[in-house]
């Protein structure tokens, strides 16, 4: 049973550690990062927390670990997002700038 | 166990390095938000190396507490024009 843990967890840090790459890509925008950056936060946490939950077995340990995965699952993609809104709002590093039309200036 | 808890705390390094490189605001809130995260899985290991279930509860409420942080200041710099600099709020 351990070794499964063991294996899940690896394959967690690996995702993580190929992450960093991502993001310091040079010549990548800022929204490149900010997506690389909350996946791997996301699935980096997620696989630690199954292979830790897997390592331990039914127990207490298992049932917060359980808990703080789910929060995390949700709460991640919904910070990143918050960021990258504001970071597009005030015109940082617009993507496209063939599209000036500022379609999120209207509705205030 | 011991090599992932080593690991986590070497990855602390390159996103400080994001903080202090990262060029605009945002980049250094993406860099504070990626820091905390990477606590919280050194507190998890931490409580799972030593047996010591009730940590998890510092790891909830600390999850909590920086993704709240996060989004306030994110909330407090966005609608601003980066050229003025401290543009007024649209």
């Amino acid at each position: 049973m351990s070794i499964l843990a063991y294996i899940v967890m690896g394959i967690g840090v690996a995702f993580m550690l190929l992450g960093v790459i991502g993001i310091f890509k040079p010549g990548k925008d800022f929204y490149y990062r900010i997506l690389v950056a909350c996946k791997i936060d996301t699935v980096g946490l997620l696989t630690l927390g199954i292979g830790l939950a897997i390592y331990h077995g039914i127990s207490f340990f298992t049932g917060k670990m359980f808990l703080i995965v789910i929060m995390i699952l949700v709460l991640n993609p919904f910070v990143a997002h918050i960021v990258a809104r504001s970071a597009s709002r005030s015109g940082y590093d617009s993507i496209g700038d063939s599209t000036d039309v500022d379609e999120s200036a209207g509705e205030k | 166990m011991y090599v992932i808890f080593a690991i986590m705390l070497g990855l602390l390094v390159p996103y400080c390095i994001r903080v202090a490189v990262g060029p605009s605001v945002w980049d250094r809130l993406l860099g504070v938000n990626l820091i905390s995260s990477k606590i919280i899985i050194i507190i998890i290991l931490y409580s799972s190396l030593n047996d010591l279930p009730f940590l998890l509860d510092f790891a909830i409420f600390y999850a909590l507490s920086g993704f709240i942080g996060t989004i306030f200041i994110a909330l407090f710099f966005s609608d601003r024009d980066t050229k003025k600099g401290l543009g007024d709020r649209k």
